[in-house]
């Protein structure tokens, strides 16, 4: 039997793979897709099919919440994390991959244990960090103990970004600003920050996300007042109700504008930097 | 110790007149990286308004020592002076210089008329004045027409004038330029080297050009420095580094030059004889006469030879022609030597070829023709 012409066989790899590709991104969306649906489920509805007609039922129960299932301040909470998540992720990481490019003594120590945030199982970090704070005397609070544990958890990822980002950048550029009469400072200012911006952009998301929904770190850290991702887990143990959903899908168009806005300025930095004319 | 023993001068008008001022003088530099010596005890005066090349092969430590000048490395050892101010822990910004890097460095981000712009906008200068005079650069550079657009649309003669205009702007005392033109395309380095040239005159702007193509340096330089191993072989005019090569590494990277090595085995009447695998040739004696038996190296240029030897020519040497490559002027004959080496012979003019491929011919020059080593051999 002749072989295949390698036109027909490259034909059948790419269909093969592109098949592969949307099935992945049917396993990944559907679930969401299918909460999303249910959410909008009959004031009668359960949390599975059938969804006995069709309403925003559990958006208003959301909205009216009661005491015990009010996520309204939950989500304040994780939002205000995220965002000073990210912030300090942003600034330490720039700062951390700047640091390694002066190849400083033990910088490689520097770098494993910046990683060991991501290696640790999350759930030792957080129940060891609260042992300790407890021993210290230190109060537990979403505000400053789990914000100091998302912060390990966040930082490395930022760092990673940015050293990537640093392995491209061509040092030459400082140089010139630095014989051109700049400062390191102003150097920094004016020709390597627009130039890291997408890294530093990318470093800020990872901040955001990865705090936003985080639950073993906060399971043991957070005292009192919960964040969105203990809130929901405490609901799920009292009754499930579509209105879980309701916060889910909400959250999720919360992130998705989040993330497409994200994008938005990321494109604009760009084409800021590679120049709109040819 | 020097700054505490005497004043710096602190402008032209209180030099010493008969001294000339300097624009910029090193004094044995010395630059390692870890177990490395990239530059070692480089020591170089520049006079106001020179053009001086610093010549030699990758990895020799030219660019280092521009870098050094440039204060984006700090020297071990040794001191920097430019314009007679002690520069030498000073960081780049403070220093009247500036630099024109091998890949022009311009800031993707910025339009052309924002980098040039960026030197005096550093010096704080007012934005009318700035804009002013980054026209009226633009329009020398003939890059007016480029103002607004950013490097990435630019073409390589382009964006050479754009970093040259943007290294310019500022009036340095001193432009440092680090293999300014191995970016472009070989088609318009003339041109470039050229245009250079004449705007280096036109501004008495004092140019360290670093390169490792000897007719970059020869062309241009006013001084040609060259340099080996991290240190200065020989500096001086094109002229004197192309006939009175100082050292056998001189002698060998300058092109047309045929060396031999050997031992000095007779001395009289000021020419030494000496004795080299390929036979022994006579060779004037400079400087202090070597002793009897010590190593030396001599050179003589390829077209000095001669295949026609008379009893002007002592110093014969008989060889099978293995190659011949035709330059229009110049006819470069290449032979074998009896200790393995090449000997290059060029016959000028357009005169019809004299030694053929696989002939064996008889080449001789004059004694005064050769040239001893006199720098310290290592």
């Amino acid at each position: 039997m002749r072989a295949l012409d390698y036109r027909t066989r490259s034909r059948i790899t790419a269909w093969v793979l592109g098949a592969l590709t949307l099935a992945f991104l049917a396993y990944q969306w559907l679930p969401i897709f299918t909460l999303g649906v249910l959410s909008f489920a009959g004031p009668t509805g359960g949390t599975t099919f059938p969804m006995n007609g069709t309403s925003f039922h559990w958006y208003q129960e959301l909205w009216r919440a009661t005491v015990m299932n009010d996520f309204k301040p939950p989500l304040l909470r994780s939002t205000l994390l995220a965002l000073a998540c990210s912030a300090t992720t942003v600034v330490l990481s720039v700062m951390a991959a700047q640091a390694m490019r002066g190849q400083f003594r033990g910088h490689g120590w520097f770098f494993y244990l910046l990683l060991l945030g991501i290696m640790a199982p999350g759930i030792l970090v957080g129940f060891g960090f609260a042992i300790m704070m407890r021993l210290l005397g230190v109060e537990l609070s979403w505000d400053t103990t789990t914000f100091l544990t998302h912060v390990s958890w966040t930082l490395p990822f930022g760092f990673l970004t940015m050293l990537a980002i640093f392995n491209r950048f061509d040092k030459k550029l400082e140089e010139a600003a630095l014989t051109l009469g700049a400062s390191r400072i102003v150097a920094f200012r004016r020709v390597t920050f627009p130039l890291i911006l997408p890294g530093v952009i990318g470093a800020g998301l990872f901040g955001f996300s990865l705090s936003y929904d985080e639950f073993p770190r906060s399971m043991f850290t957070t005292g009192p007042d919960m964040t969105l991702p203990l809130a929901v887990m405490a609901q799920l143990d009292r009754q499930l109700t579509p209105e879980i959903y309701a916060v889910g899908t909400a959250t999720t168009f919360f992130s998705l504008f989040a993330v497409t806005m994200c994008t938005f300025a990321f494109w604009a930095m760009r084409r800021q930097v590679q120049g709109r004319n040819s | 110790m020097d700054a505490l023993t005497r004043d710096p001068p602190q402008n032209a008008a209180v030099q010493d007149p008969a001294r000339p001022q300097l624009d910029l003088e090193l004094r044995g530099i010395r630059k390692r990286f870890g177990g490395f010596t990239a530059v070692d005890g480089v020591s170089l005066k520049v006079e106001k308004g020179q053009f001086v090349c610093l010549l030699g092969p990758s990895g020799c430590g030219k660019t280092t020592t521009l870098r050094c000048i440039a204060g984006l490395e700090e020297p071990d050892d040794g001191g920097i002076l430019i314009g007679g101010k002690e520069v030498t822990r000073d960081p780049p910004w403070q220093r009247d210089i500036a630099m024109m890097f091998q890949d022009f460095a311009l800031f993707p981000h910025m339009t052309v008329a924002k980098q040039v712009g960026f030197g005096l906008e550093m010096l704080k200068k007012p934005k009318a004045e700035i804009a002013k005079r980054v026209q009226h650069v633009l329009k020398s550079f003939e890059i007016l027409e480029l103002a607004e657009r950013k490097p990435a649309s630019l073409s390589g003669g382009q964006r050479q004038r754009v970093a040259l205009a943007r290294a310019m702007i500022t009036e340095p005392r001193i432009l440092l330029l680090d293999e300014p033109i191995g970016a472009l395309d070989y088609s318009l380095r003339e041109t470039v080297m050229l245009e250079l040239k004449l705007l280096q005159q036109r501004t008495g702007i004092s140019f360290i050009w670093v390169t490792h193509d000897q007719n970059e340096a020869f062309s241009l330089g006013d001084l040609v420095v060259v340099m080996n191993h991290a240190r200065i072989e020989q500096q001086g005019s094109p002229e004197d580094i192309l006939q009175r090569p100082a050292t056998a590494f001189v002698a060998g990277f300058v092109q047309g030059n045929n060396v031999f090595r050997g031992k000095v085995v007779g001395e009289g009447a000021g020419v030494l004889s000496v004795e080299t695998a390929a036979g022994t040739f006579r060779v004037p004696a400079i400087g202090t006469p070597p002793v009897l038996g010590s190593d030396v190296s001599f050179s003589v240029r390829a077209e000095q030879l001669t295949d026609a030897p008379t009893d002007q020519h002592p110093n014969r040497l008989t060889v099978q022609c293995t190659t011949v490559e035709y330059f229009g002027a110049v006819r470069r004959h290449i032979f074998q030597r009896r200790d393995g080496e090449l000997l290059k012979y060029d016959q000028f003019g357009a005169h019809a070829q004299r030694v053929a491929v696989g002939q064996t011919a008889v080449l001789g020059w004059q004694v005064e023709d050769s040239v001893l080593h006199v720098g310290v051999a290592r």
